[in-house]
């Protein structure tokens, strides 16, 4: 077994030893309706940490999730209360959002030549002000209005319990899992995160792979917050403040390295399961908000740790530059 | 040995660098399925001469025929079309990739963006067949060692259809068992007919593998050897070409047995296997080798940068502490080889450089005393005649030599009892230099212990007082100064016993 499925492996093992563990101590952790309830809430983690992991895989990172999902839930929100627009047309409308938002992202990264975490630093604080300016507002203070536009709040349903947002998460994973491994750009998002010189040098377009991968992660950003608008018929403000560092944090607990060039889709899939599993059995435990937090960053020094003392992962080798000495006197 | 064809002929290139000639009319030939070795000192025009057949640089002048036909080679594009290959040093693979991928990256084979993974592996396939490597088209390169790694090189080179694949020091990370397999890689291409150029600083390679060997030196080539023409001797004085027999009766130099630093079985990693030396107050000790022998490692072993895993070292009787802020407090300091990036700090002022390691001296309960603090700073401008004499001026913009002496001044001024000093001259001007030399000649008169690393064998023979070669981890001979010859250095660190030397 190779490094990279052994990593897979240890993920997998343990969110179901995560999962025995509450199912011991709780009777109804097993039912079918909790399992799902679950999953609905891993989802949209779950496709934040999706379309960030290809950022990350490329070498870079993104910021500016939680600004995007603010701002594509609001658009969804006010598309959704235009007369006899079908529900597919304001998800369209989420979607396109979240892609001009990361398209505005690549445009800093590759053309004004930012680096991608001021680029995002940045561009997220503009995105979640974006949304504030057209938040519902009622005598100038702001309040989330419901959503009542049935043909759109239907995607927030289930078909046979499995919500929705679960299928498109699952459905999105396998298809980003094939883009990673089956296509030159996937190949190229690698070889530009692990070593972006050569990289180049053997022909890899670097600002279209750095381009690509903001691209999707706004994809995957807006498809997810516009189907979580759709299952809450709302779209508060604070919808993505929490979900830009809990995706960074599943990516890197699923064997995302942040730096580049390691991980793949299947990790933040697994990533996304184990911190949603983890924050959602305490809560039934009684632990408090600050606990949780707690223990979410010192998951992330351990997944950390862990990869780099025992998966040997990025360790340089010391290459000696010959000195250029001038030569004298014979 | 039958004669075989001609495959790449360079004829009377020249390269000039801001007027100074780096390649005079050098003419290079390269027959198919041959290995030969290109070697030179530091600053030989090798480098330069491989960048112009790889189309890094352009020359001045000169013609390059491949296979008899005239070629213009003025980007890499152009050289991967000739045939042409590089191998660096410094691998440029992607460990997250598999070898399939490695050797197609950039050129995938694909259709509607996807790639055709079965055809690029049926292609990898029979190309590692053809060669007979020992490798599996779908590992990932993460998990291969240096060896194998640089075979996935090399057979992307092949992938690309190269006549001559060029080596720049393949051995320099490798171990010995690595260093084997390739060796056997390269017989197997000798023996398909692709040529090899190898670049190295290692005499015993080259006896090993190569049918012919070009030499240069200060841009010339200075002759061409068959293999039944090469000896140890005859290369390194080729290399060196006529040196000029020095003034060795200076005076002799008084030795403090009273300052003494000892280090006895020393070991670091698979670097350096045993090393034991004394070195003594007074006297400039010069240590010598090729580079990556684990020079560098011993040195930063003593100052406690790096962590022996074996052996001891002491100063005068007491352990030395593997914590450098100790070691610095009880009279050590280093200048370091990367100069750039742990000397000094570029942004900082002059004035702040030189104070960094002394703030115990300058500072009282924390709090940092500016009048000593200029004090210091002026004190040193002057008596390194530091240039321009502006206390202010980041040291980053400064000329090498000066940046060198700001980053040996910080240490003077503090009168260290041991310094340690890591190619110190690299990229200084030669009158600089001097200035350099006279500043550690007048630390070592006052009693400290100067250890000086250095690859420049002039500076070696000119400047240290006594001069220790290492080879293959231990120190393998000593020269006194009035003994030691260029030659007889460059020869004890291939390995080779000398006449002027004492082994060890």
């Amino acid at each position: 077994m190779n490094k990279k499925n052994l990593r897979r492996v240890i993920s997998a093992m343990l969110v179901i030893a995560l999962a025995a563990v509450f199912a011991r101590t709780s009777d109804h952790f097993l039912s079918a309706r909790n399992i799902l309830q679950l999953l609905r809430e891993a989802s949209f983690v779950g496709l934040v940490a999706l379309g960030v992991s290809f950022v990350i895989i490329g070498g870079g990172i993104d910021l500016s999730t939680g600004g995007i999902a603010a701002l594509t839930g609001l658009v969804c929100a006010r598309l959704s209360f235009i007369p006899g627009i079908p529900g597919i047309a304001v998800l369209l409308g989420g979607v396109l959002t979240g892609v001009a938002c990361g398209a505005i992202n690549a445009f800093l990264v590759t053309k004004v030549r930012l680096t991608e975490f001021v680029a995002t630093l940045a561009s997220g604080f503009v995105y979640s002000g974006l949304a504030l300016i057209i938040a519902f507002r009622r005598n100038g203070i702001i309040e989330s209005r419901p959503i009542l536009n049935k043909s759109f709040t239907v995607l927030g349903t289930h078909v046979g319990g499995v919500y929705y947002i679960t299928i498109v998460w699952l459905v999105m994973t396998v298809l980003m899992m094939l883009v990673l491994t089956k296509t030159n750009f996937g190949l190229h998002t690698y070889a530009q995160g692990s070593n972006p010189k050569s990289a180049q040098m053997s022909g890899v377009n670097n600002n279209f792979i750095k381009s690509g991968g903001f691209l999707i992660c706004g994809f995957c950003v807006g498809l997810g917050a516009s189907m979580v608008v759709a299952y809450q018929s709302a779209a508060p403000v604070t919808l993505g403040s929490a979900v830009a560092f809990q995706a960074i944090a599943a990516c890197v607990v699923g064997g995302i390295v942040l730096g580049g060039g390691r991980g793949d889709a299947i990790g933040a899939l697994l990533g996304s399961l184990f911190l949603t599993l983890i924050l959602n059995g305490l809560m039934k435990y009684g632990l408090s908000i600050a606990w949780q937090s707690i223990l979410q960053g010192g998951i992330i020094i351990l997944a950390t740790t862990f990869d780099a003392q025992f998966m040997k992962l990025p360790i340089k080798r010391r290459v000696k530059v010959k000195p250029g000495t001038g030569k004298e006197g014979h | 040995m039958e004669e075989k064809s001609v495959l790449l002929e360079a004829k009377g290139i020249c390269k000039q660098f801001n007027g100074i000639p780096v390649l005079k009319n050098v003419n290079l030939e390269i027959r198919r399925g041959e290995v030969h070795a290109l070697m030179g000192e530091n600053g030989a025009g090798k480098s330069t001469m491989i960048k112009i057949i790889t189309g890094v640089y352009t020359m001045d002048d000169g013609q390059i025929l491949m296979e008899g036909k005239p070629v213009t080679i003025s980007c890499r594009q152009d050289a991967r079309c000739c045939g042409i290959s590089v191998i660096y040093q410094e691998l440029s693979l992607i460990p997250a990739l598999t070898v399939t991928e490695n050797i197609f990256l950039g050129q995938e084979i694909s259709r509607f963006g996807f790639t055709k993974k079965k055809e690029m592996r049926r292609q990898v396939k029979a190309l590692i067949e053809k060669y007979g490597f020992d490798l599996d088209p779908d590992m990932l390169v993460s998990s291969m060692g240096m060896a194998q790694r640089q075979m996935v090189e090399i057979l992307k080179a092949l992938s690309m259809e190269a006549k001559l694949i060029i080596m720049d020091e393949p051995t320099a990370s490798l171990s010995a068992a690595e260093t084997e397999t390739l060796f056997k890689t390269i017989d197997g291409l000798r023996q398909k007919g692709t040529s090899i150029l190898y670049i190295s600083h290692r005499l015993e390679e080259i006896y090993r593998m190569a049918d012919r060997l070009t030499v240069m030196r200060d841009g010339e080539n200075v002759g061409v050897l068959t293999r039944e023409e090469m000896t140890p001797q005859k290369v390194t004085t080729m290399m060196i070409g006529h040196e000029i027999k020095e003034d060795k009766n200076r005076e002799r130099r008084q030795r403090y047995e009273g300052n003494c630093l000892e280090v006895t079985g020393l070991a670091y990693k698979n670097i350096l296997k045993d090393v034991n030396f004394k070195a003594y107050g007074g006297e400039i000790l010069g240590i010598g080798g090729l580079v990556g022998t684990g020079r560098t490692e011993l040195i930063r072993c003593i100052y406690g940068a790096e962590k022996p895993s074996r052996g001891k070292i002491t100063l005068n009787g007491k352990p030395v502490s593997r914590s450098i802020a100790k070691n610095i407090k009880a009279g050590f300091g280093l200048v370091p080889e990367d100069r750039r990036n742990e000397g000094f700090v570029p942004l900082l002022s002059i004035e702040k450089n030189l104070a960094i390691a002394s703030y115990d001296k300058l500072a009282r309960f924390g709090v940092v005393n500016r009048k000593k603090e200029i004090n210091f700073a002026q004190e040193a401008i002057r008596g390194y005649d530091i240039r321009p004499p502006m206390r202010h001026l980041p040291v980053g913009n400064l000329s090498g030599g000066n940046q060198q002496k700001v980053v040996l001044g910080r240490w003077l001024s503090r009168k260290p009892l041991v310094l340690l000093l890591d190619e110190p001259t690299a990229g200084v001007d030669v009158g600089v230099k001097h200035e350099l030399y006279h500043l550690m000649r007048a630390l070592a008169t006052t009693g400290s212990i100067v250890i000086m690393v250095s690859s420049d064998l002039a500076e070696l023979t000119h400047v240290a007082d006594r001069i220790l070669v290492m080879h293959d981890g231990r120190f393998f001979e000593e020269f006194t100064h009035e003994n030691a010859t260029q030659t007889a250095i460059l020869l004890a660190a291939s390995g080779v016993h000398t006449s002027e030397g004492v082994p060890l």
